[in-house]
């Protein structure tokens, strides 16, 4: 290696700053309060091989750069040789740390060019976390040893043994998925990584009732399932952070919706702390104003989880929404907290039946009664009747047999981007008329 | 404290949505978010979309090389300053740059503008003179642009809320946002970080946003970076005002004490640097 313990990197700390500036902070630190991060890049030798000890240096004075701005001022930046970086910083605990790993290997991995080349930097990174009565060497040590272990095990960073959540019994290589979903989750909100599709609902007549946003994740290239982040996001307090932006963005869909020729409302999920949050009112106008959209045109859709504690909040929230002109929506109605006082209390404009009940269909004999019941009683409460998860003809036969209003499932669409959806209404509006036209008229003919 | 909607209001907001738009997004920006969430992002790509506008590419060559935007070297072209900024903080000076031609130019709007931009300078002076943990220059300098976008968006759709404004302005106990829920379905500081939050404004910024008049209320860590944003931003405000005279406000009264902690200065060193601000907003761009 043609470059060595020289750190003449400008504005880096050296090897042997480091060790002493971590002593320093180290003294009177409780375990687990500070955190050294550090930074290897994968196959750099091959960069001074093919370009030299110039390109070479070209590189790591990038890096050095981008590991700056990628840092607040609160953390320190050291140069630990060759091709070795560390981070020392007072942390609150893992999670931070582990977001700002991420956020230092998103910002080292964009590419550079040399020579028009392009050269994509892989970077890995060991953390750790101070254990009591540890050193500043140990740490350093322990870092660098996790490191080496990420680069061996192929794995993008990874935390040291003997850390405190190996003390207290888990395992040493982090595998802590919440931990992870909850950093991808704040990587996507900073690095353009939300995005919503859409899926129709048709009415019996094969008009577009409406299109239900559903959020999307994607960090660095890979989907992360609903499934997995929604749950963690309403743990974390972020699902307010994220229905907000949901309402937002669903309120310019739908005015781009408008443009476009077609007057289709758009809905969105609302979670419980959303409405339970200080300023939901305010946020809902904001969005309705931001996007120039009337509020007729959005749509809030109810988990029935909402229903648990219907707080004095939630229902002025709800009543403020109505008001405003803003539909509701019950959503997966008949499982879990169904409870018929809230259908009377809530106003709602829309039902929409758990998917529970198409999938039991046509078979299932107890589930079309149900289904039938639950949409009557909907409709005498003037409110419109959709089934969720709607994905055979037959299905859709017993579903129109037992008199709903509206279908929303594979059998339709799925859930697609909204540039997706724009050609879908552009193809598929006549074919689907005609089809749902053609299915309404076999079921009454019956 | 909630809105309510009652009937003059629904009515407002009907005749708010009706007209005027704001762009959700300028296209650069999404382009740049959209590269943002791959492995792999295509800078060429986004060289060639910043740079088929000549005014976006020359204002990110210039922020790139600006003090703000802290680099010791200087770049010359649209490809390297999106190399040496990385798409992050580039996404952040083209935000800097399209937030001015996304208002229509009422006179109003110009003065609005010109305190934003004289605000920004001085956070970013301020950032980078004193280094607060966690708080970038370019941050300071992008936050204090846009942290009250709101009220332009609002200003757009209410024709009384010049009027709206000017009360809050002059309110010197209740809350700026007090005063505007009173009289509006919404506030600047929620539009505001709604529309940071489209823009994809890093999330410290669209906090700050969101909670620069309620600073004072407790929320969370004292050291949170968005908390020294807020409190930059109030202090270059307050040292516009008593060079400048204008953008007049009872905020500083409300709040100075609050951010002075924040930033652990105390009466001398807001004089120091009261004499020095002078400078900074003299110097030419």
């Amino acid at each position: 290696m043609p470059i060595n313990d020289t750190n003449t990197i400008a504005g880096l700390l050296s090897r042997a700053r480091c060790v002493q500036l971590a002593q320093y902070m180290i003294d009177g630190a409780r375990p687990g309060s500070i955190a050294a991060l550090w930074i290897n890049l994968d196959r750099f030798q091959q960069v001074n091989h093919s370009f030299g000890y110039t390109g070479g240096n070209k590189i790591l004075s990038i890096i050095a750069n981008r590991l700056e701005l990628a840092t607040g001022n609160g953390v320190h930046l050291g140069h630990m040789g060759a091709d070795e970086f560390l981070c020392l910083l007072p942390t609150e605990g893992l999670s931070q740390a582990v977001a700002l790993a991420e956020h230092i290997m998103t910002m080292l991995e964009e590419p550079i060019m040399l020579n028009e080349t392009k050269l994509h930097p892989v970077a890995r990174i060991g953390i750790a976390l101070l254990e009591p009565d540890e050193d500043s060497v140990s740490l350093l040590q322990r870092a660098d040893q996790a490191m080496y272990l990420a680069k061996r095990n192929g794995k993008r960073w990874l935390q040291a043994e003997g850390d405190i959540t190996a003390a207290s019994g888990s395992c040493s290589i982090l595998a802590n998925t919440e931990l992870e979903i909850e950093s991808k989750l704040h990587q996507a909100i900073e690095s353009g990584g939300l995005s919503l599709h859409y899926q129709p609902i048709l009415r019996k007549d094969g008009s577009i009732d409406a299109v239900e946003a559903l959020m999307r994740c994607t960090v660095n290239g890979r989907d992360i399932s609903p499934t997995l982040f929604i749950p963690v996001a309403e743990k974390t307090g972020l699902i307010t952070r994220l229905g907000e932006w949901t309402m937002s963005q669903g309120a310019i869909f739908a005015r781009q919706l408008d443009e476009a020729g077609y007057p289709i409302k758009v809905a969105v999920n609302i979670s419980r702390a959303q409405l339970l949050a200080p300023h939901f009112s305010q946020a809902l106008s904001s969005a309705l104003i931001y996007a120039a959209l009337p509020a007729d045109r959005l749509e809030l859709e109810l988990t029935e989880s909402l229903f648990m504690d219907m707080s004095p909040t939630v229902q002025e929230n709800l009543c403020d929404a109505r008001a405003a002109g803003v539909g509701l929506a019950i959503d997966d109605f008949g499982t879990g907290y169904s409870c018929l006082a809230n259908l009377k209390d809530i106003h709602a404009a829309k039902l929409k039946l758990d998917r529970a009940f198409a999938i039991a269909l046509p078979e299932d004999s107890r589930a079309f009664a149900i289904v039938k019941a639950m949409t009557r009683l909907g409709q005498e409460l003037g409110m419109t009747v959709v089934a969720e998860g709607v994905e055979t003809k037959e299905q859709m036969h017993a579903l129109l047999h037992a008199g709903v209003d509206a279908a929303q499932g594979y059998l339709y669409a799925r859930a697609m981007s909204g540039d997706d959806l724009l050609a879908w209404l552009k193809v598929h509006k006549k074919k689907h008329v005609a089809c749902v036209r053609k299915l309404s008229h076999d079921s009454l003919v019956r | 404290m909630t809105a309510s909607f009652d009937n003059s209001l629904n009515g407002e907001l009907e005749s708010a949505v009706r007209d005027n738009r704001i762009p959700p997004c300028p296209l650069a920006l999404e382009k740049i978010s959209q590269e943002m969430s791959k492995p792999d992002p295509d800078f060429r790509h986004l060289t060639q979309i910043i740079s088929s506008d000549v005014a976006l590419a020359a204002g990110l060559v210039r922020l790139a090389n600006s003090p703000f935007f802290g680099s010791r070297r200087r770049v010359a072209s649209v490809n390297e300053a999106l190399m040496l900024l990385g798409l992050n903080t580039s996404s952040q000076a083209v935000a800097c740059i399209a937030l001015g031609n996304v208002f229509p130019s009422m006179p109003a709007m110009e003065r609005f503008w010109d305190a934003s931009a004289q605000i920004a300078k001085l956070s970013g002076w301020l950032a980078r003179e004193q280094k607060w943990p966690g708080v970038r220059p370019e941050e300071a300098y992008t936050y204090g642009l846009f942290r009250d976008c709101g009220i332009a968006v609002l200003l757009q759709h209410f024709p009384h809320y010049v009027r709206i404004l000017q009360d809050a302005n002059n309110e010197a106990l209740r809350t700026f946002t007090d005063v505007e829920d009173e009289l509006l379905p919404t506030n600047h500081v929620v539009m505001g970080s709604m529309m940071t939050q489209s823009w994809w404004l890093p999330e410290n910024i669209c906090k700050a946003v969101r909670h620069h008049h309620d600073i004072k209320h407790d929320m969370g860590r004292k050291d949170a970076p968005f908390r020294y944003l807020v409190a930059i931003s109030q202090l270059a405000e307050y040292l516009l005002q008593q060079n400048t005279g204008r953008s007049k406000t009872h905020e500083w009264e409300k709040l100075g004490e609050v951010c002075l902690q924040q930033l652990d200065l105390d009466e001398e060193a807001v004089q120091a640097l009261e004499a020095k601000a002078n400078e900074v907003l003299a110097e030419r761009e």
